[in-house]
């Protein structure tokens, strides 16, 4: 009953609407100039830093995985690709570091589209455990590639090459907020349209003139691309990296972990899965690790039996409590798109929430 | 010539195994419309169960495949009634399974992780290292007895399928549930043991696994993947089609020590994957899996 007005909320305004424009401005000013005015602590910094890191990877991941629906098991491909390219070009040829992330960023969209385009032929699930075999194959070429990767014992970025991760900080937020722009534009535009139509069914989405390959590689590509740039980052985060953790399929499991506990699909949920998987990773598995793979994998059951749409879902809930939606400009600004989400009027999910959400909007 | 000869026959015994391998998958796939995710995690379990029931109780792996497959036909109908009974139908659903299920195995992982530590473990029988001379070359026994079994169980699960009244109901559910419904085969009921059957023979590979391969809690994601490149080569739903798609896989990855080095040979399957992809995008045999 309410997709009339669904579809209209997605088509009236131009891409950027003024007020998600002003929400954008505000909390990109406020995030750009706390630590200079109420300096974090080093610690606290950093890992806020590190955090804008992830949401942008998560945001990126979501691209494919929420907007077409084709969830990558194997993003890491991209991360470590991108990673290890500008270690390489910051170690060989001591390009500056925006110069190695942005070039990074795009070997790495052009090795997701090299084994993206036959792939995405498939759909769903066989996509799905194929990204697994990507992961798995990338891994075991850059762990054995010694000359690129160095191996097991990994690389080194030459000291004073890149930032410092002071002022990484500020770089994050860069990348993220040029992530979450595109993030609306992605969703926004007519671009949009057409990758929910895909999303939706494939089929009839060609058959009203919507490409689904030159769709899905494009998305793909991007995604590849901000995830290779993020690899970068955490190149230059860390100093050091090694392809064991940056091929890592735990690696590609907490992008879908960011995705999913934010709020799959959503335009900003994704944002707020990356704070509670850093929350998690930084103080909870920080003294059980030996916990952290049970712990993932008891989120995704509760997450999916429970809260299909996971964080944004839980604030529409609340949102509806109060009577109220929350206008797209505050924190979760992608509850409007979560409400369209084209999974939602087909999707009658046994447990919890879902027809109470549908109910009295 | 012989050395050829000789590696053809290894991959015939390793298709086997790998058949015995996709079928679960592949059924509770065609029955359910739902890829199991948590399949390889299940392999690993089961190996880890044979393993236990060796050296604690010094049961024979292959004495304990009744026990192994058992236990895990009540997982799986366990998993059925606890978790997937409440996944949408169809393709709205397919994202959401995939999550849950995947959850399901890093679950699995994890516990196999605080039981059993992340070492390699493996099955030595008092014949592990016991062999057979088939046209003057020497072959394991336990090859030949995996291979054996393999077969078994995809016959005796094919005679089941087809002779037998679930069978045939199950047979029904996967053609259309709804009219399924109609003629009053409970398709719940169906669902759960099919989930129970799928999950028993992950059990058995597992089991047949743990004599061949040394594993640790990160055992099975290969094996997922191997299987899943056989359901696509082969389709779904015939035994021909596993066989086939099988021997394709396994002759792939033991003739590719000719071509490339051996540390690749596992990515052997991923790349067979999108060529046939690339080459015949509904699989070898048309397109009624890709859906």
């Amino acid at each position: 009953m309410t997709t009339a007005t669904q579809s209209r909320r997605v088509r009236l305004p131009a891409w950027a609407s003024k007020k998600v424009l002003v929400g954008f401005l505000v909390v990109f000013a406020l995030l750009y100039s706390v630590p200079l005015v109420f300096p974090l602590g080093d610690y606290l910094h950093n890992i806020v830093g590190l955090t804008f890191m992830f949401m942008a990877a998560g945001l990126a991941w979501n691209w494919l995985g929420g907007y077409v629906g084709q969830i990558s098991f194997g993003h890491a491909a991209m991360f470590g690709t991108g990673g290890f390219v500008s270690a390489r070009l910051a170690v060989t040829f001591g390009l500056p570091f925006w110069a190695t992330w942005l070039i990074g960023g795009v070997v790495a969209g052009l090795y997701a589209l090299l084994w993206g385009h036959p792939t995405l032929r498939l759909r769903g699930p066989y996509f799905s455990i194929a990204t697994i075999g990507v992961g798995e194959a990338t891994r075991l070429v850059a762990t054995y590639w010694t000359d690129f990767t160095g191996g097991s014992s990994g690389l080194s970025l030459p000291i004073g090459n890149g930032p410092t991760k002071f002022q990484l900080y500020w770089y994050g937020l860069y990348l993220l907020a040029a992530v979450v722009v595109l993030s609306y534009w992605l969703r926004k535009s007519r671009i949009g349209l057409a990758l929910l139509a895909i999303k939706e069914d494939v089929e009839a989405a060609s058959d009203v003139g919507v490409n689904p390959s030159f769709y899905q590689d494009l998305v793909l590509f991007l995604s590849g691309t901000v995830v290779g740039v993020c690899g970068g980052f955490y190149a230059s985060y860390q100093a050091f990296i090694d392809p064991l953790d940056m091929f890592s399929f735990e690696r590609s499991i907490s992008f879908v972990l960011i995705g999913v506990i934010g709020g799959i699909g959503t335009i900003l949920g994704p944002a707020m899965g990356a704070i509670v998987f850093i929350v998690i990773q930084e103080f909870l598995l920080a003294n059980y690790p030996q916990l952290y793979l049970g712990l993932y994998g008891v989120l995704l059951i509760v997450v999916i039996l429970f809260e299909p749409l996971g964080i944004s879902g839980l604030i529409m809930w609340v949102g509806r409590r109060f009577g109220r939606r929350p206008s797209p400009s505050t924190a979760a600004g992608g509850l409007s798109s979560a409400a369209s989400a084209p999974d939602r009027p087909t999707a009658p999910v046994g447990a919890g929430g879902q027809d109470e959400k549908q109910g009295p909007s | 010539m012989g050395q050829v000869l000789a590696l053809a026959v290894s991959a015939v015994l390793l298709a086997g195994f790998y058949a015995s391998m996709a079928y679960g998958l592949g059924l509770i796939y065609g029955v359910l419309r739902v890829v199991n995710l948590a399949h390889g995690g299940m392999i690993m379990a089961a190996a880890y169960l044979s393993w236990v029931l060796f050296t604690r109780f010094s049961i024979d792996p292959y004495l304990a495949i009744p026990i192994v497959m058992v236990v895990f036909f009540f997982i799986g109908v366990a998993m059925y009634k606890g978790l997937v009974r409440f996944l949408p139908r169809g393709a709205a659903g397919g994202v959401q399974s995939l999550l849950l299920l995947f959850g399901v195995w890093l679950v699995i992982r994890n516990i196999a992780y605080l039981l059993f530590t992340g070492d390699d473990q493996a099955v030595r029988t008092s014949y592990s290292t016991a062999s057979v001379r088939i046209f003057g070359n020497s072959y394991s026994l336990n090859r030949l007895l995996v291979f054996v079994i393999s077969l078994v169980a995809v016959a005796v699960l094919q005679l089941w399928l087809s002779r037998t009244y679930t069978g045939k109901a199950v047979r029904a559910v996967t053609e259309n549930s709804d009219s399924s419904t109609l003629v009053g085969i409970d398709v719940e009921r169906v669902y759960a043991l099919t989930f129970g059957v799928g999950t028993a023979l992950a059990g058995l590979a597992g089991v047949l696994a743990s004599t061949l391969f040394a594993f640790n809690p990160s055992f099975g994601s290969g094996e997922l993947l191997k299987s899943f490149v056989i359901i696509v080569l082969g389709g779904l739903g015939s035994v021909v089609g596993i066989a086939v798609g099988a021997l394709v896989l396994a002759f792939a990855e033991i003739f590719a020590i000719y071509v490339v080095p051996s540390y690749l040979t596992a990515a052997v399957g991923f790349v067979l994957l999108v060529v046939v992809l690339v080459v015949r995008p509904g699989g070898l045999f048309g397109s009624k899996v890709l859906r």
